[in-house]
């Protein structure tokens, strides 16, 4: 009799615990469908100081949108594109991504993103946001559009009596005589290595459009060979070659190093100039901006939002996005993001103009900026910059002549595309 | 004698019950993945959408080999890999044999040439990475202090494989000195004693007495250094990046490019196979050589 009354007992408890963890679930599934968690992707959290900010700034969607909670998932930049593109294939990934131009594009063309138009509906989006759209569809809104830019610590510069150069020969010329005046100065700062491929090719792309070099003709044919193209490299080699460039430091340690007062020009971007005007050595009142030495316009760096196709809250992203595109949504942006250029026109502030007289000058060069992308082969870019930078590496390692180092990058790139 | 036949029959069962759960182990973490790779070389599978590549046959092979970089790459493996066992094997067995007998201090020199083996590939990347900066790095000081000048040990296309071969070796040569010191105890002490007696000396009795004893030994340190450094990947690639100019873009190297860069995961998985097919014929020599070694013992 006991064992049937236990039995009975186990019984009724066990049911009692299905019904429960029943009724628990299907209350966490009320409670999910009123709060929604979406997790953004961004290699920019990581960032010193920046990324607090920005994260900051991000959070306030949270005041307007109580039911969401907003999650960061922070990967260091060397590896965001490697793992988004892993995540994403596979299926899984954040709901928002935020992400370089190229890594959008491959992502876009991958089926990947969401058609994210109505974010945008009302409101005036500039023309960083133009690559957004894709065969007429917006995948992406604008983050941010970082310009690059000639940046000088101006005591070293002044100490030394030279001027900010508009040529590569002055600028080789003023590195030199800056370096010569303040012992342990380096003279000139630029990503150099295959090692950092990613970063390299598109900081090159200011010497190659800076000399004028289209790596596609008007009929879309890849031309890498061009004169202009072989004038650009040359430039890099008389560079390389002049001994003023600190060979084997990664660009993470030439910014510390120009934090530290210990660099005299450096070409940059305007995230990585806030960067290096946030928590060192020098003053952000003691940098400062000009246009490269080269004749023409550089490029820029952009990054793009896009909501993944993955995401189980592709509503709620959109949502997100329209805010972030909103007057204060960009208001906030704007405090955390320097003198990038954002979704729409918002000015840098006086007070932030004044407290770092660089950014003004990326302000303007952001107007004539060009995307590190090759149009019409936007997915491929990197692929194509690989041929062009190992003939770069022949140029300036192995003193191969420029015109017949990029003549066989040529040949390898009509091969493979 | 049905209960007997019964439990005689589970009795011959046990062993594959044993060996039952790292088969299964093996099949889905090693041998299934094997084989989609091997099937995703034979597809045109890139990275982003990686379920729905098309099946080109040996179009991913006919490309790799036509391609001039496969031949510089395959290149960089084999002399890494040689170079590596060489250097690695070599200092391996000298510190083995140097730390076998008794000395003071022999415990605390043990510790220090076993650090190499013990610190993280990529922590001990980092810190030779630094050691090899141009400007700041320790070895361009001592170089500078001795009069003969800043080297670029990571950027020079002749001098990037060494560098990297200096930290691979100092790497695997703890393990080997492991490996050949367990060896070293099986060497009968008193043969080596009427060795000396008998007026061999150093070089000598190395050559009759310990080095056949410990020949396996080194033959095995060998396979896994040689099979070991054609899978080496983070400290090529946090060093180099494969450059300067490919010289030091091994196949593992190549393979990243070709998947993270390309997005070719079909072309990536064909430069895998032949990675495999390296590392199987590696295993094979030795195989066939030890085999040929236990029949002339067994004469």
């Amino acid at each position: 009799m006991f064992k049937t009354i236990y039995r009975r007992k186990f019984l009724v408890t066990a049911m009692l615990g299905v019904v429960l963890a029943a009724s628990t679930t299907d209350i966490s599934h009320a409670q999910s469908g009123g709060k929604v968690t979406l997790k953004i992707a961004n290699s920019q959290w990581l960032d010193a100081l920046r990324g607090k900010n920005l994260w900051a700034a991000v959070q306030k969607y949270q005041e307007v949108a109580p039911n969401v909670t907003l999650e960061q998932e922070a990967i260091p930049s060397a590896e965001f594109a490697d793992k988004l593109t892993t995540e994403m294939g596979a299926g899984q990934g954040p709901d928002i991504a935020i992400m370089q131009e190229g890594l959008f594009y491959a992502m876009a063309d991958a089926g990947f993103l969401v058609d994210i138009g109505k974010a945008a509906e009302g409101v005036t989006l500039n023309k960083t946001n133009d690559n957004g759209m894709i065969d007429g569809v917006r995948y992406g809104v604008a983050w941010q559009r970082a310009a690059y830019a000639l940046i000088y610590n101006k005591p070293v510069i002044d100490a030394a009596g030279a001027k900010v150069p508009t040529t590569v020969e002055e600028l080789i010329t003023s590195s030199k005589a800056a370096a010569a005046k303040t012992p342990g100065v380096i003279g000139f700062t630029a990503r150099h290595q295959i090692n950092d491929f990613s970063g390299w090719f598109m900081d090159f792309q200011n010497w190659a459009y800076g000399y004028g070099v289209n790596w596609v003709d008007k009929d879309g044919r890849l031309t890498i060979d061009t004169p202009e193209a072989v004038a650009a490299v040359q430039a890099f080699k008389e560079t390389y070659a002049s001994g003023i460039i600190p060979i084997g430091d990664s660009m993470p340690t030439q910014r510390t190093r120009f934090k530290e007062k210990h660099v005299a020009f450096s070409i940059d971007n305007s995230g990585g100039t806030l960067n290096i005007a946030s928590g060192g050595a020098l003053p952000s009142s003691e940098i400062g901006a000009a246009a490269m030495p080269f004749k023409n316009p550089g490029a820029h760096q952009q990054i793009f939002l896009g909501v993944s196709a993955h995401s189980d809250h592709q509503e709620e992203a959109i949502k997100f996005l329209a805010w972030l595109v909103s007057k204060p949504g960009q208001q906030a942006l704007r405090d955390a993001s320097g003198p990038d250029a954002l979704a729409t026109d918002v000015p840098v502030t006086d007070a932030f103009a004044a407290a770092n007289p660089w950014a003004p000058a990326f302000a303007k060069l952001g107007e004539t900026s060009r995307s590190t992308l090759i149009p019409g082969y936007e997915v491929e870019t990197a692929q194509i910059m690989r041929f062009v930078m190992q003939a770069v590496e022949k140029v300036i390692l192995s003193n191969a002549d420029p015109k017949t180092a990029l003549a066989e990058a040529q040949l390898a790139v009509d091969k493979q595309f | 004698m049905t209960g007997s036949k019964i439990r005689s029959g589970m009795t011959r069962l046990v062993p594959y019950a044993f060996i039952l759960p790292p088969m299964i182990y093996l099949m889905v973490f090693m041998f299934w993945p094997l084989a989609r790779q091997m099937y995703m070389s034979l597809t045109n599978t890139r990275i982003i959408n990686p379920n729905r590549g098309r099946f080109i046959g040996l179009g991913n092979y006919e490309r790799l080999f036509d391609d001039p970089a496969f031949y510089l790459s395959l290149k960089a493996t084999l002399v890494y890999a040689v170079l590596a066992v060489v250097f690695g094997v070599s200092l391996g067995v000298i510190s083995a044999l140097a730390i076998d007998r008794p000395f003071k201090g022999r415990a605390v020199v043990r510790a220090i040439l076993l650090f190499g083996w013990a610190v993280p590939n990529v922590a001990a990347s980092l810190i030779w990475l630094w050691m090899y900066n141009d400007r700041s790095g320790v070895f361009n000081r001592i170089t500078e202090f001795l009069g003969l000048g800043r080297f670029p040990w990571l950027t020079s296309t002749e001098l990037a494989l060494g560098s990297i071969l200096a930290v691979t070796v100092w790497q695997v040569a703890p393990f080997v000195m492991l490996v050949v010191l367990a060896a070293l105890q099986s060497v009968p002490h008193e043969v080596r004693e009427a060795a000396r007696i008998d007026g061999a000396d150093g070089l000598s009795t190395f050559r009759a007495v310990t080095l056949p004893h410990i020949r396996p030994a080194i033959q095995l340190a060998s396979l896994l250094v040689c099979v070991w450094s054609i899978r080496r990947f983070d400290i090529i690639y946090l060093l180099t990046g494969g450059g300067p100019v490919g010289t030091t873009s091994t196949l593992v190297v190549k393979i990243r490019q070709i998947a993270f860069e390309g997005h070719e995961l079909g072309m990536a998985s064909a430069y895998g196979a032949v990675g495999l097919v390296l590392a199987l014929a590696i295993a094979a020599l030795h195989y066939v050589v030890e085999q040929r070694r236990m029949k002339w013992m067994s004469r």
